[in-house]
């Protein structure tokens, strides 16, 4: 059996470090708003994202202001996730609910 | 609740021993439901009313792990679990499985060229059909990829010269997407669980042209980017909860290794793990050459990945009524029967293929993220696999029981088979098993998915927000896949 290494592709590029394979490729439309993590360069279309991103990603690198912006903007994530949750269990009440009306009329 | 399962059967059932036994198991099944009516009045859910529960079991198993936004937490339930060390038994049982496979191999060229038995009877075709291709490939996505292992083609290359040509770099593994398509096309159009010596025949040819392969570019790059068999075990193997690493084994959630698999990447390439890169071919890789290749990681594999769910697809859609109404004007103006099936799946995988790249497109601008489509395509891919390895246990679990005793009986007497071998009549409630199968695949493929999602954007809702369009895809399909179970059987015309 050959275990000789041929020649094999790797269409996309090997991720060697953290710092690296936490940047996706990506790309900025034409004339959008960018705010880049001054880490990793990974641009984003709002600052709050880039706030939540540098305390996800770098946590163990922030300046004080950016630890307080982090904090302050995950704070804000979280309301807004619970009213988004809110949401969510009206959708799942609106499922079953509407899923037993079809039954109860198709099964009549 | 009784699923419309008399129509069930005969479906799942492949067509070629259908044809050859079909009056046998539709008295047995009829039969069997006349019985097992007794005094209960069943109630009959219409089949559009079970698909419709599909698509929102979906939906609201979307909505459920919504509520589950912890990175750490996420991260957690996947994790692998401890790394079992390789026994020394392993090297005899690679061997083991090695002889099984080639001692198979012979038996289904042997058999199916000398031993004149019928279909059912044959054990040509039940070891391709029943044994291998229903039943192991369950094993691969139940437990592990034991293929690099048992691939009979493999072992046999590895007693051959190579000449270690390359293959171009720019083909990728795009050769195993047209030999997975190839394979499929030729199983639906030829009889080949019908013919016990045309089967034989493509397996001798099969086996030629895998040799010649090995024999040209050197075994692995045969079947790590060309041999299509070798890739659907691989990424079904993915999906197992056993996967294979440098120092022995680790075990995990089924679909937890889709996120982990090579060790140091996964879909996502995240996080490094001590335990070392799994070779592309479920192998260990002994240099640093396979370092950071994941499972998808390219648009070479995203295509195989779809091609891999359209193909299950496609076998069930061409026996279904639809499929006889529309090639039907098709084969009348003229066109050859055979290229009809040819477009139609292509079409239908570019369909398909173009589908998932809308999605991923989609779901860029539903996340509001920078991050390429392309990118997208290539983590979001390996949701996709828990969706087809449903699909195929819907599809085969039953056939596999079905035939079983078949292919036990045969396998005791391989050249002088019993007539008429004793055959499994399933029961009515295995059709509602058969369909839970296509929705735990979904399931799980909402889950992965949703780790994916959590990998790659930033916050709680944003990954949130980029599942949407692959939500809605993952419900249609659901829907159609189980409309798809529930048609009732109906030859493939013009063959």
């Amino acid at each position: 059996m050959t275990t000789e290494p041929t020649p094999t592709v790797e269409p996309t590029p090997t991720v060697s470090d953290d710092t690296a394979s936490d940047r996706p490729p990506t790309s900025v439309p034409d004339g959008a708003t960018v705010e880049a993590c001054p880490y990793c360069e990974r641009p984003f279309p709002t600052d709050r994202l880039r706030a939540l991103h540098l305390g996800e990603r770098h946590a163990d690198r922030l300046t004080p202001e950016e630890r307080a912006t982090f904090e302050e903007t995950e704070d804000e994530e979280i309301d807004d996730l619970f009213v988004y949750h809110l949401k969510v269990v009206a959708l799942i009440v609106l499922v079953v609910m509407g899923l037993s009306y079809v039954y109860a009329f198709a099964l009549a | 609740m009784t699923a419309p399962d008399r129509s069930l059967l005969p479906a799942l059932t492949r067509r070629g021993l259908v044809a050859a036994l079909g009056t046998t198991l539709l008295v047995g099944v009829a039969s069997a439901h006349a019985g097992s009516l007794g005094s209960v009045t069943p109630v009959s859910v219409p089949s559009w009313l079970f698909a419709l529960t599909g698509g929102a079991v979906v939906v609201a198993s979307f909505l459920f792990t919504s509520l589950l936004t912890d990175r750490d937490l996420i991260r957690a339930v996947n994790e692998r679990g401890p790394t079992v060390q390789a026994p020394r038994a392993l090297a005899l049982g690679r061997r083991l499985l090695a002889a099984v496979g080639v001692v198979g191999l012979l038996a289904v060229v042997v058999v199916g060229l000398f031993v004149p038995a019928p279909p059912v009877a044959n054990l040509a075709v039940l070891l391709v059909w029943v044994a291998w291709w229903a039943g192991y490939t369950t094993t691969v996505y139940l437990v592990g990829n034991t293929w690099p292992a048992l691939n009979p083609f493999r072992t046999l290359a590895g007693s051959l010269p190579t000449l270690d040509r390359p293959l171009p770099a720019r083909l990728a593994t795009w050769p195993s997407v047209v030999g997975l398509l190839a394979l499929v096309w030729l199983e639906v159009v030829s009889p080949l669980a019908d013919a016990p010596r045309l089967l034989a025949g493509v397996a001798v040819g099969y086996t030629l042209l895998t040799l010649a392969g090995a024999v040209v570019f050197g075994s692995r790059t045969w079947f790590e980017r060309v041999d299509p068999v070798s890739r659907v075990f691989r990424f079904y193997g993915a999906l197992a909860p056993v996967q294979r690493v440098r120092e022995g084994f680790v075990v995990g959630l089924p679909g937890a290794g889709l996120l982990t698999h090579g060790g140091t990447e996964g879909v996502v390439g995240r996080r490094r793990s001590p335990d070392g890169p799994v070779r592309a071919d479920g192998g260990v890789a002994s240099t640093a050459a396979h370092r950071g290749r994941s499972l998808v990681s390219g648009g070479d594999d995203v295509a195989f990945v779809v091609a891999l769910l359209w193909t299950t697809t496609f076998d069930g859609f061409v026996s279904t009524q639809v499929w006889a109404d529309l090639a039907g004007p098709a084969v009348e103006w003229g066109a050859p029967p055979l290229a009809v099936y040819l477009a139609a799946l292509v079409g239908g995988f570019g369909l398909f293929f173009g589908g998932y790249r809308l999605a991923s497109a989609l779901a860029r601008r539903s996340a509001g993220s920078y991050v390429t489509s392309v990118e997208l395509e290539r983590r979001f891919a390996v949701a996709l696999l828990p969706i087809a390895a449903g699909y195929h246990l819907a599809h085969f679990a039953g056939y596999f029981l079905t035939f079983s005793p078949a292919l036990a009986a045969v396998l005791a007497a391989p050249l002088s088979p019993p007539a008429n071998p004793l055959l499994v009549v399933l029961p009515d409630w295995f059709g509602a098993i058969q369909l839970s199968f296509v929705v735990l695949g979904h399931l799980l493929g909402v889950w992965v998915a949703h780790s994916v999602a959590f990998e790659t954007f930033t916050g709680r809702l944003q990954p949130l927000r980029s599942q949407y369009p692959y939500v809605v895809v993952m419900a249609a399909y659901t829907m159609t896949s189980m409309w798809l179970l529930m048609q009732p059987y109906t030859a493939p015309p013009f063959l």
